[in-house]
């Protein structure tokens, strides 16, 4: 196991570095001039030319890339073109607020779906069942802006239920900072309802078929027993996968519910930055993103494999 | 009229002086313009007081006349604490301003989200009088131009400290800052000042040796010239607001986070007396729409400002205060007059004709724009010359034209970038123009492809845009004069000219502009820019559009800028 964690890992930072690569090529080939993209398009060229030579633009790619690879190892982003300031506590920043966003929508969804899941899979083509199923495709067929639009301008602003701006005032206590973070989470739970309710079903129905469930139900295990002893472990293995999946997704930040709520999480800052040729906020996002998902996957491996011994058997060589 | 009292002004004024007293004396202007005017050319209040109350009957008394304008300003530094004492005091206010797209560089900012930070800390020569319309005294008390308008000496405010190490203000900061400002070419100063024209006189005096006589000099330091806020002598280049946070304003800046927002705290230092409200605190938006939400769900107390598609419902809600700013914002719609369909002027008339500009003001901005005569000189300029017809739409002319021009079908694509209400614009132009007989194709695309395939490509470089597209729209947004539009879009050569316009009337006309310092000349000259500009019709200028800020009718005494910048020192809590 410790092998197989380790094997994880060093495949991780390859990975990485492949990531830094491609990123740095991106970067490199677009045409750009980045001195002109700070300065915008009426400053002098002997200006523009200077703010080149300073942030070393004009040397080899090479010469380039070799600096590049050593401040991502040093973790040493540089400063934003265009805010000049520092890189790395305005990714954190970000990714942290995105973090806690997707933690609160994902602790909103996830119980809640797995229970319809596991629910409509023992209750298979009846009307619970259908309903459930009509209902996660329904969610998420609607994209989280439309359901952050509609909940901005019927809860936020009619019914004033609920604050419409993510961010609570600084020094709030945790409930205020959850009740401005509820829209927006709720927004992306519903649309991930569907999903990983569906995902859970399908897994279930599948394991409630299998021999060893109607072994474990003639040997006269009860309903309760059998499902936990069971069917859970085996049926939440797709459903572990898609979350692991998920989480990285959610932590690259969801620019809909963000710029709805104004939500200074990845997608807003991702966003502001490719539109300004912020490269090296893009730079250090597409990293920090990066690592996340790995770290995501490789947890979720962890979980199934702790899950199912068989994948464990299977990746421990 | 009164001559003995209008005599004794006329012995001691100065020609400048001299020319804008008997425009106003002889009814050539009206009395607001010619206490915009002087505040300008630097007249005093007892000197405009003794004109308008010489000039006669039906005159308003002159102090509340001329207070109107001069003295509220937050210059006089009793103002600012006898509002103070009348209103509740203490409290902060949330407001919504664009995020600051690029470092807080005073003298580098090009976007409204700095523009409105920086001018929280730093105070400007000439600040903004609280119509939002023109200049008041802001770090100088006051300033006086020669015969002709090319020397100008500025008499600074006393008492004045730096928030950072309570040093005075004098005349050196404005000095260093003048050459900062020369030295990184900024786009107002430009041809205006050298890095040898400003000199302290004294602590308390700057003096301005313009390359040329310029009777806007003082706008060209003011509010309206956003990066000229003065800053301390030692702020180098490229010094950033959140590196050195300082300035002589009425606000410290306490926090700055690119990604979420700035704190501001009230300098108890400052020179106009304690401000009503403890702290102001910015929030990042980088959409209106989540703006107006955030206002209207309480999140936020103010918007710097709102562009009318997504802040309508603000217009009629109760409680809030919305402040309308007439302003010279508007949209070109350029034609080629060197080669193509539009290269026959009637062609180009025969568009424009077909502009149904009350509509496009009233489904566009819900009326809140001024009419646009396919010119560039804006209704709120002073030297504006209404007497100049108005272009109505007329399809029966428009088709008359095209069949004389010999193009009884045009068909073109109209070029839009992606910002606004140009696309909605575009359509609108596009099903005007199909009763005359032209089949415009609109094409919108994004800002950056836009600007830089359509509108102005960098190549070919001479001269410049000549690889323009025949036919397309481009947003102006607000000067407080119009030289730029004259000057980079209009004049021959000039670095936007994408209609490639070349007229040396108007050639002409402009320099007569440029080089005028009585209101009389300017309004001379822009009459014959009117003149020509509508006769040739280079480009279209359906409207000019207001700039809206709003606020919660819980607070009073805040005002706005077009230009991003909010004012919050005589602001209070109802």
């Amino acid at each position: 196991m410790t092998r197989w964690i380790l094997r994880r890992l060093v495949l991780s930072l390859i990975t990485l570095w492949l990531l830094a690569t491609i990123v740095f090529v991106i970067a490199n080939v677009l045409p750009n001039d980045v001195g002109r993209t700070i300065l915008g398009p009426f400053a002098p060229q002997a200006t523009v030319d200077a703010l080149n030579e300073r942030l070393g633009t004009n040397d080899p790619l090479l010469e380039q890339y070799v600096r590049a690879m050593r401040n991502l190892v040093t973790l040493d982003f540089g400063n934003s073109f265009q805010s000049r300031q520092p890189v790395l506590p305005l990714i954190l920043g970000a990714i942290g607020r995105s973090g806690i966003l997707a933690a609160f929508a994902l602790l909103l969804t996830i119980p809640v779906a797995i229970a319809a899941g596991l629910y409509a899979a023992r209750r298979r083509d009846r009307r619970a069942d259908r309903a459930i199923v009509l209902l996660g495709v329904t969610l998420s067929s609607i994209p989280e802006f439309v359901v952050g639009t509609f909940l901005v301008v019927v809860v936020g602003v009619q019914l004033r239920w609920f604050p419409v701006t993510a961010r609570a005032p600084e020094g709030a206590d945790p409930v205020t900072i959850l009740s401005h973070l509820f829209m927006p989470a709720l927004a992306m739970a519903l649309v991930y309802f569907g999903y990983i309710a569906r995902m859970t079903r399908a897994g279930t129905v599948e394991v409630l078929e299998s021999d060893y469930i109607r072994t474990a139900t003639m040997k006269g295990l009860t309903t309760g027993q059998t499902m936990r002893r069971h069917v859970l472990r085996n049926a939440l293995v797709p459903t572990v996968a898609v979350i692991g999946v998920q989480i990285g997704y959610l932590f690259g930040g969801i620019i809909g519910v963000e710029r709805i709520f104004n939500y200074n999480g990845m997608g807003q800052v991702m966003l502001f930055a490719a539109q300004r040729k912020d490269i090296p906020v893009l730079q250090a996002g597409a990293i920090v993103v990066g690592i996340v998902y790995m770290l995501a996957t490789l947890t979720s491996d962890l979980i199934i494999a702790w899950m199912n011994p068989r994948a464990r058997l299977a990746t421990g060589r | 009229m009164d001559y003995s009292r209008l005599d004794r002004v006329r012995k001691s004024a100065t020609p400048l002086e001299l020319d804008l007293v008997e425009s106003y004396a002889r009814g050539r202007i009206t009395r607001r313009q010619f206490i915009k005017r002087a505040m300008v050319i630097g007249l005093s209040v007892p000197t405009v007081s003794a004109v308008i109350a010489a000039c006669g009957p039906g005159a308003a008394s002159p102090a509340a006349t001329a207070g109107g304008s001069a003295s509220t300003a937050p210059a006089a530094s009793g103002s600012a604490e006898a509002s103070a004492s009348s209103a509740a005091s203490g409290g902060s206010i949330k407001v919504a301003l664009q995020r600051p797209a690029a470092a807080l560089d005073p003298i580098a900012m090009q976007d409204l989200g700095a523009y409105g930070m920086l001018a929280t800390s730093f105070e400007f020569l000439a600040t903004l009088e609280p119509s939002g319309l023109d200049i008041a005294p802001g770090l100088a008390e006051s300033w006086t131009p020669n015969a002709d308008g090319s020397v100008w000496t500025f008499k600074l405010r006393p008492n004045v400290k730096w928030q950072k190490d309570g040093k005075p203000f004098t005349a050196d900061d404005v000095v260093a800052t003048m050459g900062r400002l020369v030295e990184a070419g900024n786009s107002g100063l430009k041809g205006v000042i050298d890095e040898k024209s400003t000199k302290a006189v004294d602590p308390t005096t700057v003096e301005f040796s313009l390359l040329g006589p310029n009777g806007n000099f003082p706008y060209l330091v003011s509010v309206f010239n956003a990066q000229t806020v003065i800053t301390p002598v030692d702020y180098a280049s490229g010094t950033t607001l959140d590196q050195m946070p300082d300035g002589t304003g009425a606000w410290k800046l306490d926090s700055y986070d690119q990604a979420t927002g700035a704190k501001f705290s009230r300098n108890p230092d400052w020179w106009g007396g304690k401000t009503p409200l403890d702290s102001i605190e910015y929030v990042w938006f980088d959409a209106t729409g989540p703006m107006v939400t955030a206002y209207q769900g309480g999140q936020v107390d103010a918007i710097v400002q709102f562009d009318i598609l997504s802040g309508e419902p603000l217009l009629t809600d109760a409680n809030t205060d919305v402040i309308a700013t007439r302003a010279a914002t508007h949209r070109q719609i350029w034609m080629r007059t060197d080669t193509g369909q539009f290269k026959d002027k009637r062609v180009r008339q025969a568009l424009a004709l077909t502009f149904d500009r009350e509509a496009m003001i009233q489904q566009l901005f819900k009326g809140k724009a001024d009419l646009g005569n396919d010119h560039v000189i804006a209704p709120i300029y002073a030297y504006f010359d209404p007497s100049v017809p108005q272009r109505t739409r007329d399809i029966e002319k428009a088709k008359a034209l095209l069949a004389e021009a010999g193009t009884p079908n045009v068909k073109a694509v109209l070029h839009a970038g992606q910002v606004l209400e140009i696309a909605d614009l575009a359509v609108l132009i596009q099903s005007n123009a199909k009763e005359a007989g032209f089949d415009l194709e609109v094409a919108v695309e994004s800002l950056d492809t836009f600007y830089g395939a359509q509108w102005c490509p960098a190549e070919p470089k001479d001269p410049p845009c000549s690889g323009a597209a025949e036919l397309g729209i481009v947003d102006y947004g607000h000067r407080a004069t119009p030289d730029v539009y004259l000057n980079s879009a209009l004049k021959t050569k000039g670095v936007w000219n994408s209609s490639q316009y070349s007229s040396p009337a108007f050639d002409a006309a402009f320099t007569e502009f440029q080089a005028a310092v009585g209101v009389e000349q300017q309004r001379a000259a822009c009459t014959k820019i009117e003149t020509v500009l509508l006769e040739d019709t280079p480009i279209g200028v359906p409207y000019f559009y207001n700039y809206f800020s709003g606020s919660s009718k819980k607070y009073k005494g805040l005002y706005s800028s077009a230009l991003g910048q909010m004012f919050f020192s005589a602001a209070s809590q109802v």
